[in-house]
């Protein structure tokens, strides 16, 4: 593969991550983020695998398959698992909690404010990767203000999410931008630490699952994952 | 003693004691896994306290006063003073925690085995990511330790539980995410200037120049991930909820331990800066968030009302002391910024325990509500009382001094300014927490509302061991007369760069 | 022989009286600790002499800490401070013998009483500055848990203490922030580096600045004496006496370590800052004081009132020297020190009498006492000499201190500097007002509590104390009485220990007398020599003026009595009686009624509201009962601390706000916080 080719295969990717990180943001709360995720994911993978042809590096053969079956496979199917301890709330305790409120899930939002948001954070994240983009060799540099971007989208869609849910795809996609960059600017970290790093975040997302399963439970909403979290005020000064 | 103490280890026991150190724990979760038996699920989060204490003790009275470093697996795995030090800090603290935190009903109970085991993973981790010389498993460690104690803070069931579990688990892990982009950022600086690594002691005595404003960019990130963990405003929003809803013992392991072992990290990346680029970025974050952090504590502890949040905020308080102190540099500042940490630790792993006994005694936390304690249990009240007038900074604890050392410290480097908001939020967090602290613990014994009850928990609270939180409290007094110890201490900070 | 020896003594006593007390048995602990006390207050009356005559030798603790160790080495001005402070531990701890019971004798209040009386004995010893606020912080704790000694029983006492430690702190704060300022100037922690540095630079001024403020803080002076009227009263009495009369003098130590030893050239500001400060505290201080109803309450206004004066002598001598009167300066730093004796003595013995009349009627209410000189004679006598003491009459203490205060004042200036005139007749002014209500305050507090008839059962049931009690007041009365008769050798003591020359105590052609040399010297003179030669030196010798008057005394009523003789006894019938046939005790004046034309005088200043409810029956003129109650307020404290702790608790609701526990408000935190460090990072 050429350094045009490789050049034009990373813009591509990375230009397909940006495009399931918008369209997470703008998808509607009926619609699963599995997909976009999925997409993304792959299109992570993918660009791994276009590193290690570019550099010449096996290493990172072995780290796309596992990206691709982390982030392309597990995570976005654990986002959208319904555990099965939340299908039926006990009756007792959503007798005692609040009348149920899914504002999220009832109430349509504006999407161009969202849109117009996600706009400026593409900028900030060109301005931030600027000088980063100096310092990188070789054919990556140019698509590394996607993976910022996609942390600050990422950043900015757990910040607003309603639900448990929500707040768990923009951590993935988060997580998915600081991946990126760290693949576009340095093609990997070493190994051992993006092991560790992906079974991290593969127990930071069961985690949540199971802490959002448990939400659903204590604060007595009829759905899995439809409890808004700002329900979760009791804790206060 | 002093010249057996500071004989350099031998290597293969230097590497054993680390690896004891960290396995230790992790074996004393698979037994409780596995035997299921009620004292290994009693005593084994004790037995990895000690266990860690111990090697701690050891690796730094090896390694200080001109030992070598003990260094294992293939240098992802180093020991220097600071990482011997802070591993003493967290046996210390965490034996503290978890042998005041004995409980026998919890033993006993169905999910006690899962707490004992989540606790000495959480020892583990906590344990790798101090003895850790690759910044990249530092992380690693320190995102481990969210996850082993997601499941401990939202242990107690129920609504808040779980609401403080969620927002500790969000805010943490993106918050040590950020962390992470730091230091992918600071990997890619060090691949451009042809050594890439993320091994702390090859960045530090290699010096790459990297280029400095991806440097910066890394550097500054990565402390302000690890800053979350550590507590540091405005990043700190987890921690009032975790610590005010955890187990008494967790809290104080969280407050007493965790806190400070992210903070260690915080403080390799501070070195960092000041050896690769001029170490003004990270002090300025550093000081900034050690203000802000202070600034929230005072606003808050002033009319606060429950008794477990007011520890949650002193331990904000405290973590920004030791933040700026980090932040003035220099020997004075840093050795009394490494003394702060553990006293700190220790008298507040004491309090928390004690007031995890106030809650089974009171059945509130709510600080209105409780009164005259010295009195009506003095078996609870008096060492409450102790543990808080420790963390108040009044002699004979340690802080009185290391407080008075930073005041001084930081004139001397010229942050006058600072020093005075400082003492003016010491005074404001000193009168609301005194006045919480004595309206609970002095007074009448109060009118008891309807016969006594007989309640378990209760019973077991007042029956408890004084003994741990006693020797907590003793050594968070004496240390720091323990001229003895100056050399060593002297060794941390020469790590940290500061010149002797 | 060497310092090292007696601090060590000192140092090893305190700890195994606390040991002691934390050790033995009820019974046990009331026998030993009081001793054990009184030995740790006697070793450091040795210890101070030591180091007053010129000892040298020190004692460092180290700790874990690079460069920093606490080096106690008292100097002559700390060594004469620790005598005073030693005597006074030595007559508290032999009072507390008979007079510490009950939650005054707990365990706790014996642990932390030798602990208090070594943090005190360290301020005045310490030759560095992390020693001095080490000690100084020892004695703060220490003393605030005495003042909760009795927190289970009264809960005005948990209030108190809140106020007294939440004050404490204040004051140590600045002192901590006024220590960094200079020692981070001066790149050393001891003295002497903090010596080094030039008195009219900024960095010293800001240090000295905080460390005044600090000092007055613990002195007692207004306006941060708000924590003196509640902890003095509700502590046990051996310790207000031991507060009052040693903790307030620490600051008074502070102030002049800071303005005679550090800074002698320091700038005239100082000095007018002291005098201002001292003034409102003189005067305010003894307006509360006499318009008191409470004996204890009445006794710490006073110390303001004391503390007051102190500082005005302090100030004076800082304005003076620094106008060039070098000479006068040095009159005013003696005066300064025999006030800080005289008072010393006085005040302890008040306290601890106070201590005896509670314990013996159960009151501390000055209208609810009196007729106890029939019953408690020797309290009646101990409480009224220290009560000349402390209202500034002859033959005490007080009067030499006053008079040699006013002395000065009056000669400061002269035609040659009428600026420090003007400043010295103010504080004459000041001084006279002070004295003269002074003197109505104490007459009050003698005459309601221990002449007339009892106004209560409380009161009538009186009973004399224990011997120790006794012992205690008497040695104190007698202490008050010669310093007053004998000034010479206290006031050459006090030269020594200031370092100065303008006063001589006079030898042997006056039996013990203090001769003002530097009153009467020309301004810019330095020393008495030159005055001496053309004789206009004040002098005073109260011993010669005592006996001249006793021998007065005696020619006055040899007279009477030879007119007596002459004249025929008549006995007087009273038809009407007018009152007197029936009296009752309600008919005497309370304290409350005496005080009442200060009431009426000063009611602005000292925010007096009153009310009188009457009960009538049928008709409006038919009253069947009244009551008339009145408060006085703390002007300073309702106009200055209170809204500010107001705006504190409007601070903190308002702050509560910020973690309303919307998860997404703390990830908008992170979010900003992340942008804004990354985009000032990528700069």
């Amino acid at each position: 593969m050429s350094s045009g080719d490789a050049s034009q295969a990373v813009a591509v990717l990375a230009g397909l991550e940006l495009l399931t990180a918008v369209l997470l943001a703008w998808r509607g709360p009926a619609s699963s983020p599995r997909g976009p995720l999925a997409v993304q994911g792959f299109a992570l993978a993918g660009l791994v695998a276009v590193i290690g042809v570019a550099e010449g590096e096996p290493v990172l053969w072995l780290v796309a398959l596992l990206v691709a079956v982390l982030k392309g496979v597990v995570l976005p199917t654990l986002v959208v698992r319904r555990p099965g301890r939340t299908a039926r709330p006990d009756p007792a305790r959503a007798a005692v909690a609040r009348p149920v409120v899914r504002p999220a899930v009832v109430r349509g939002r504006s999407r161009v404010p969202l849109l117009l948001g996600a706009a400026g954070l593409v900028v900030v994240a060109y301005l931030a990767a600027r000088p980063v983009a100096r310092v990188v060799t070789g054919a990556t540099g140019q698509a590394l203000p996607v993976g910022f971007a996609l942390v600050l989208v990422g950043f900015a869609l757990l910040a607003t999410g309603r639900r448990s849910q929500s707040q768990l795809v923009g951590f993935l996609v988060l997580d998915n931008g600081i991946a990126t960059t760290a693949f576009l600017a340095t093609g990997g970290v070493p190994l051992v630490v993006e092991l560790g790093v992906s079974l991290d975040v593969l127990l930071v997302v069961l985690v949540l699952q199971v802490l959002g399963s448990r939400i659903d439970t204590a604060f007595g909403a009829g759905a899995p994952g439809g409890t808004d979290l700002d329900q979760l005020r009791e804790l206060h000064d | 003693m002093a010249a057996v103490l500071a004989s350099p280890l031998t290597a293969p026991l230097g590497v054993a004691l680390v690896w004891v150190a960290l396995l230790g724990p992790a074996l004393c979760a698979l037994a409780v896994l596995l035997l299921r038996r009620r004292a290994v699920v009693l005593v084994a989060d004790v037995v990895a306290s000690s266990v860690v204490l111990l090697c701690g003790v050891a690796l730094l009275a090896g390694v200080a006063d001109g030992g070598a470093a003990v260094v294992t697996a293939g240098g992802l795995l180093r020991v220097d003073p600071l990482a011997g030090y802070l591993l003493v800090v967290v046996g210390a603290v965490a034996l503290t925690a978890t042998w005041g935190g004995l409980s026998p009903a919890r033993a006993r109970s169905r999910r006690g085995g899962r707490y004992t085991a989540l606790v000495c993973l959480f020892l583990a981790a906590m344990v790798l990511a101090v003895v850790a010389d690759d910044l990249g498993v530092t992380w690693v460690a320190v995102e481990g330790t969210t996850i082993t104690t997601a499941f401990l803070v939202g242990f107690a069931g129920g609504r808040r539980a779980v609401e403080a579990a969620w927002k500790y688990v969000v805010l943490a892990s993106v918050g040590v995410g950020i962390a992470f982009l730091g230091l992918v950022l600071l990997y890619a600086a060090t691949r451009a200037a042809g050594d890439p690594t993320l091994s702390w002691v090859r960045l530090v005595t290699d010096r790459p120049a990297v280029d400095p404003t991806v440097a910066r960019m890394g550097l500054l990130l990565a402390a302000l991930g690890f800053a979350t963990k550590a507590g540091l405003a405005p990043m700190h929003a987890w921690l009032p909820d975790a610590h005010s809803q955890a187990p008494a013992p967790v809290s104080g392991l969280m407050s007493g331990v965790l806190l400070a072992v992210a903070f260690g990290a915080v403080l390799r990346i501070q070195r960092l800066d000041a050896v690769l680029l001029d170490g003004t970025a990270v002090r300025t974050l550093l000081l900034v968030g050690g203000l802000l952090s202070l600034l929230v504590a005072a606003v808050l502890v002033v009319t606060q009302r429950d008794v477990k949040r007011m520890l949650a905020y002193s331990s904000i308080e405290h973590m920004g002391l030791v933040a700026v102190a980090a932040a003035v540099g220099g020997r004075l500042a840093l050795a009394a910024m490494l003394v702060h940490l553990l006293v700190h630790g220790l008298a507040k792993a004491s309090t928390f325990v004690m007031a995890g006994r106030v809650l089974a005694v009171e059945r509130t936390t709510t600080i209105a509500d409780v009164h005259g304690l010295v009195r009506s249990a003095p078996r609870v009240g008096i060492p409450f009382l102790a543990g808080a007038v420790t963390l108040l900074g009044l002699p004979p604890s340690g802080l009185f001094l290391t407080e008075a050392a930073l005041v001084v410290a930081g004139l001397r480097a010229g942050y006058g300014w600072a020093m005075a908001i400082v003492l003016v939020l010491l005074l404001v967090v000193f009168v609301g927490m005194g006045r919480a602290v004595m309206a609970m613990t002095l007074g009448a014994r109060p009118e008891p509302a309807g016969p006594p009850e007989a309640v378990a928990a209760a019973t077991e609270a007042l029956t408890a061991p004084l003994v741990p939180v006693v020797l907590a409290l003793t050594a968070a007094c004496l240390l720091v007369m323990a001229t003895p110890l100056a050399g060593t201490l002297d060794s941390v900070v020469a790590v940290l760069g500061g010149a002797p | 022989m060497s310092l090292r020896l007696g601090l060590l003594a000192v140092l090893s006593l305190a700890l195994v009286a606390a040991c002691a007390g934390g050790a033995l048995g009820t019974a046990a602990r009331q026998r030993v600790s009081p001793l054990l006390g009184a030995l740790v207050g006697a070793a450091a009356v040795w210890t101070g002499a030591l180091a007053w005559s010129g000892g040298t030798g020190g004692l460092v603790v180290g700790t874990v800490l690079p460069g920093v160790g606490a080096r106690y080495a008292p100097d002559r001005l700390g060594g004469a401070f620790l005598v005073l402070v030693g005597a006074v531990t030595v007559l508290a701890s032999v009072w507390a013998l008979d007079g510490a019971r009950g939650t005054a004798a707990s365990r706790t209040a014996w642990v932390a009483y030798p602990l208090f009386v070594l943090g005190l004995l360290g301020v005045m010893a310490a030759a560095d500055v992390v020693a001095f606020l080490l000690a100084w912080e020892v004695m703060a704790v220490a003393s605030a848990v005495l003042v909760l000694a009795d927190h289970a029983h009264r809960p005005e006492v948990v209030g108190a203490g809140l106020w007294y430690a939440g004050m404490t702190q204040l004051s140590f704060l600045l002192v901590l922030g006024g220590f960094a300022v200079l020692a981070s100037a001066a790149g050393g922690t001891a003295w002497a580096d903090l010596a080094r540095l030039a008195p009219d630079a900024g960095a010293t001024g800001l240090g000295v600045g905080l460390l005044l403020l600090g000092f007055v803080t613990k002195a007692g002076a207004v306006p941060v004496h708000v924590w003196l009227p509640r902890a003095h009263p509700e502590a046990p009495s051996h310790v207000s006496a031991l507060m009052s009369a040693a903790m307030v003098k620490a600051g008074v130590y502070g102030v002049l370590l800071v303005v005679v030893r550090l800074f002698p050239a320091g700038p005239s500001w100082w000095g007018l800052v002291l005098l201002v400060v001292g003034s409102v505290s003189a005067v305010f201080g003894i307006l509360q004081a006499g318009v008191a109803a409470d004996l204890k309450r009445l006794l710490a206004y006073s110390t303001t009132e004391n503390v007051g004066l102190i500082l005005v002598a302090v100030g004076a001598a800082q304005v003076t020297t620094a106008r060039g009167d070098v000479a006068t300066g040095h009159v005013l730093l003696v005066a300064a020190l025999l006030l800080t004796s005289g008072h010393a003595a006085a005040k302890s013995v008040l306290f601890l009498t106070a201590g005896s009349v509670l314990h013996a009627t159960g009151l501390r209410d000055l209208d609810r006492l009196g007729g106890l000189g029939r019953t408690m004679p020797w309290t009646c006598g101990a409480f009224g000499v220290a009560a000349l003491g402390a209202a500034g009459l002859p033959v005490t203490a007080g009067f030499v201190a006053e008079w040699t205060l006013l002395q000065a004042l009056v000669h400061a200036g002269g035609p040659a500097d009428p600026r420090l005139g003007l400043v010295s007749a103010l504080a004459v002014t000041v001084v006279a007002l002070t004295a003269g209500l002074a003197l109505m305050t104490f007459t009050k507090a003698f005459g309601i509590a221990f002449l007339g008839r009892p106004r209560s059962d409380g009161a009538a049931a009186a009973h004399e104390v224990g011997r120790a009690e006794r012992v205690a007041a008497a040695l104190g009365a007698l202490a008050v009485l010669g310093l007053g008769l004998v000034p010479g050798p206290m006031a050459t003591a006090a030269v020594r220990a200031l370092g100065v020359d303008g006063v001589t105590a006079a030898g042997t052609t006056l039996a013990a007398g203090v001769r003002l040399g530097g009153v009467a010297a020309a301004p810019g003179a330095v020393g008495g020599a030159a005055a001496g030669a053309d004789g206009l030196v004040p002098v005073l010798d109260p011993l010669a003026l005592s006996l001249a008057t006793l021998a007065a005394l005696v020619v006055v009523a040899g007279v009477v009595a030879r007119l007596r003789r002459r004249a025929a006894r008549r006995a007087v019938e009273l038809g009407w009686g007018c009152g007197g046939a029936r009296v009752s005790p309600r008919m005497q004046y309370t304290a409350t009624s005496y005080a009442e034309p200060l009431v009426r005088i000063f009611d602005a200043p000292l925010g007096v509201s009153r009310s009188v409810a009457t009960t009538t029956a049928d008709a409006p003129y038919v009253v069947r009962a009244m009551s008339f109650r009145q408060r006085v307020r703390d002007v300073f404290e309702e106009h200055g601390y209170r809204p500010l702790l107001r705006a504190a608790a409007r601070v903190g609701d308002a702050g509560r706000a910020l973690h309303n526990g919307s998860v997404h408000r703390y990830l908008a935190w992170s979010f900003a916080t992340f942008v804004v460090v990354l985009g000032l990072a990528a700069r």
